[in-house]
């Protein structure tokens, strides 16, 4: 024989080996992000990270509103795992509270961002003409917008946006600015896919826009759209902590992690759990999403060359 | 290409016109600086403060469609942005803030580019070597820290080379020392005021570049053309930076202009953590005094800077890329 193997063919082969199993796309994606070991690693610490915002209250007996008048500012002790603030209030509650804060405005701004600008982005591509002319004039005008100065007058003012609590509004201005960079991208994206012959081919077999949509639109843009989510997330969450640094963004009696780090910043020296802690939190929780990013690229990649033991299956037989 | 431009600019400006139509109608309900004025001792009666903002412009009797049209006169008539509560005007004190804030992202600007592109291309040629995992790390470590904990955490490192030392070598804040004399020791306190800034901002500002560089270049390492030129005798190093090189920065080129805009919102961290009083630290300020124009104005400049940026962008592409023509 020669050494040209043919790819499709030795596939083929393995696929009549496992009688011809045919594998669920979930279950495809599911087995390629469980190979790549940074990803899974990264979910966990996401998903430890979410447990302890929601049960982390139970770890210690102090809650974000009592003070310990016996521990003011002190490090951290058998009493107070994580220290105290200068007020006397148990930091462990604190972190509690701001992870909660942090990954709720992450989860809901990268998620609704998503959707947004799915559909926007869909509709431009699939309408065309003036809606398409229209719809990418609004959207570059708010591009343009500096996002810091609106999340600054929304945050600071003191008019009739004050009676939300700033968590939520926060959440609705960063959900304003954060969908159209990715619009844009689904926009040209199905805008090629429209002219491709299985489109044109399914068109002109009938198959209803719905399903044509369905079937062969989502599942491409599919893998933009989950990377869009995470990368979201973390966006959302650095963008957080940075506004809520330099004082606009969350305000206090709400608690999130870039409040806390940016309270802390005058005492470095002399409280330095203080600032410390909340940043390490935020590290885990940022560095755990872009840990995840690069499997889950992987796994919805349609083109992916994770193939797992298909490949030592090919490669046994190449050596033979 | 100059009707072009002319066609480009008409649209900028009518995006910039709605923009900050709707910038002033969010920050004149949403700002009201009759609430400041009641903590004020002894506290002036409302009709005293309503006379007062009448006085500047800033009557809070009208709605804000009424405020809106005369501001907007103001501006159409006048070329007059309007006051500050505190009396202030805000074209008098715009031009000296854009110049600090220039003068404080000129140099890290270039820096960025230079050591950014010059970093991506030196990865590229090394892909997944050693020097290659390092860099590559770093710029994707900058991209999960926020700016403003990133320069945080170089002050606290000038402030401890300044303890260590046990003398002030690095002024962490602040743009000039007041009363100093002109001339050597001027300058010496300029550098040792624009060193820390500018080397935070440009240590944590070419990640992107250096990403993009790398990526476009390896997309490009492998072409045909590389090939061809390696076939005709050329060693790696010479097709990379004969061949590749010039085709792979079409795209980086095009970013660069975008990178102004970016710069802009970037400056308003820099200038907050080391307190330059620049545009983006006037503009906080200005609206944590409830300060409707200066908002208005700082977000009618960061859209005019978006619109150069991108209109410089389509100029770079027609530039450097000789397949684009511009009709």
């Amino acid at each position: 024989m020669t050494n040209i193997i043919d790819p499709i063919a030795e596939i083929d082969e393995a696929r009549v080996a496992d009688q011809d199993v045919v594998i669920g796309k979930s279950r495809i994606i599911f087995r390629r992000f469980m190979r790549n070991r940074t990803a899974v690693a990264g979910l966990f610490i996401f998903l430890a990270l979410f447990l302890f915002s929601i049960f982390g209250g139970f770890l210690t007996s102090w809650d974000k509103d009592t003070i310990d008048p016996l521990n003011i500012g002190m490090p951290p002790s058998p009493d107070h795992l994580l220290g105290t603030t200068q007020a006397g209030i148990d930091l462990m509650a604190l972190i509690v509270d701001g992870t909660r804060t942090s990954i709720l405005i992450g989860l809901i701004v990268g998620g609704v961002s998503v959707l947004i600008s799915a559909v926007y982005g869909c509709t431009m591509a699939f309408f065309g003409g003036k809606v398409d002319a229209t719809m990418l004039f609004i959207l570059e005008a708010l591009i343009m917008m500096p996002a810091i100065l609106v999340v600054a007058v929304a945050t600071s003012g003191s008019g009739g946006l004050k009676d939300l609590p700033s968590w939520l509004l926060l959440i609705v201005v960063l959900l304003f600015f954060s969908w159209m960079g990715t619009a844009r991208l689904v926009r040209s994206l199905s805008m090629s896919l429209m002219q491709r012959d299985y489109v044109k081919a399914a068109k002109y077999m009938g198959v209803p826009s719905r399903r044509i949509v369905w079937r062969h639109l989502v599942p491409n843009i599919g893998s933009l759209l989950v990377l869009d989510f995470t990368r979201g997330i973390t966006g959302a969450i650095l963008a957080e902590v940075a506004f809520s640094f330099i004082g606009i963004g969350i305000k206090l009696p709400d608690i999130s992690l870039g409040v806390l780090i940016g309270q802390a910043t005058g005492q470095v020296s002399s409280f330095p759990w203080m600032f410390w802690v909340p940043l390490t939190v935020m590290f885990l929780l940022t560095g755990s999403l872009a840990m995840m990013n690069d499997g889950l690229r992987d796994a919805f990649d349609p083109s992916s060359s994770s193939i797992g033991r298909a490949k030592t299956k090919i490669a046994k037989k190449t050596n033979k | 290409m100059l009707k072009y431009l002319m066609k480009r600019s008409g649209i900028y400006l009518i995006m910039i016109f709605l923009t900050t139509s709707a910038g002033y109608f969010l920050a004149v309900s949403s700002l009201k600086p009759a609430v400041l004025e009641q903590e004020k001792i002894p506290r002036p009666t409302p009709e005293q403060v309503a006379a007062s903002f009448r006085g500047l412009g800033l009557d809070p009797d009208l709605n804000p469609w009424e405020r809106y049209i005369q501001w907007l006169g103001g501006i159409i008539t006048r070329w007059d942005w309007g006051r500050s509560p505190n009396g202030a005007f805000v074209n008098a004190e715009f031009a000296d803030r854009v110049l600090v804030s220039t003068r404080l992202f000129i140099a890290s600007i270039i820096l960025t580019l230079i050591i950014g592109v010059a970093l991506g291309v030196y990865s590229a040629a090394r892909q997944y070597k050693f020097q290659d995992r390092v860099i590559t790390s770093y710029s994707y470590l900058v991209h999960i820290l926020p700016a403003p904990i990133a320069y945080f955490l170089v002050q606290l490192g000038a402030i401890g080379i300044n303890e260590a030392v046990g003398e002030r070598i690095f002024f962490v804040t602040g743009i000039s020392t007041p009363g100093i004399d002109p001339g050597w020791p001027a300058f010496v306190d300029m550098v040792a005021h624009y060193a820390v800034p500018t080397f935070a901002m440009t240590i944590f500002g070419w990640a992107g570049y250096q990403i993009a560089q790398r990526q476009y270049l390896l997309d490009n390492v492998n072409a045909d053309f590389v090939r061809t030129a390696r076939a005709k005798g050329l060693t790696r190093n010479q097709a990379i930076r004969k061949h590749a090189l010039r085709v792979s920065f079409i795209p980086v080129a095009q970013s660069i202009a975008f990178t102004i805009p970016a710069i802009f919102t970037g400056g308003f961290f820099a200038e907050a953590i080391f307190a330059w009083p620049g545009i983006g630290l006037w503009s906080i300020q200005a609206i944590s005094l409830q300060d409707v124009n200066v908002a208005t104005a700082t977000l009618a400049y960061g859209s005019v800077i978006f619109a150069i940026g991108a209109i410089l962008a389509d100029f770079a592409t027609t530039l450097v890329d000789p397949r684009v023509r511009v009709q």
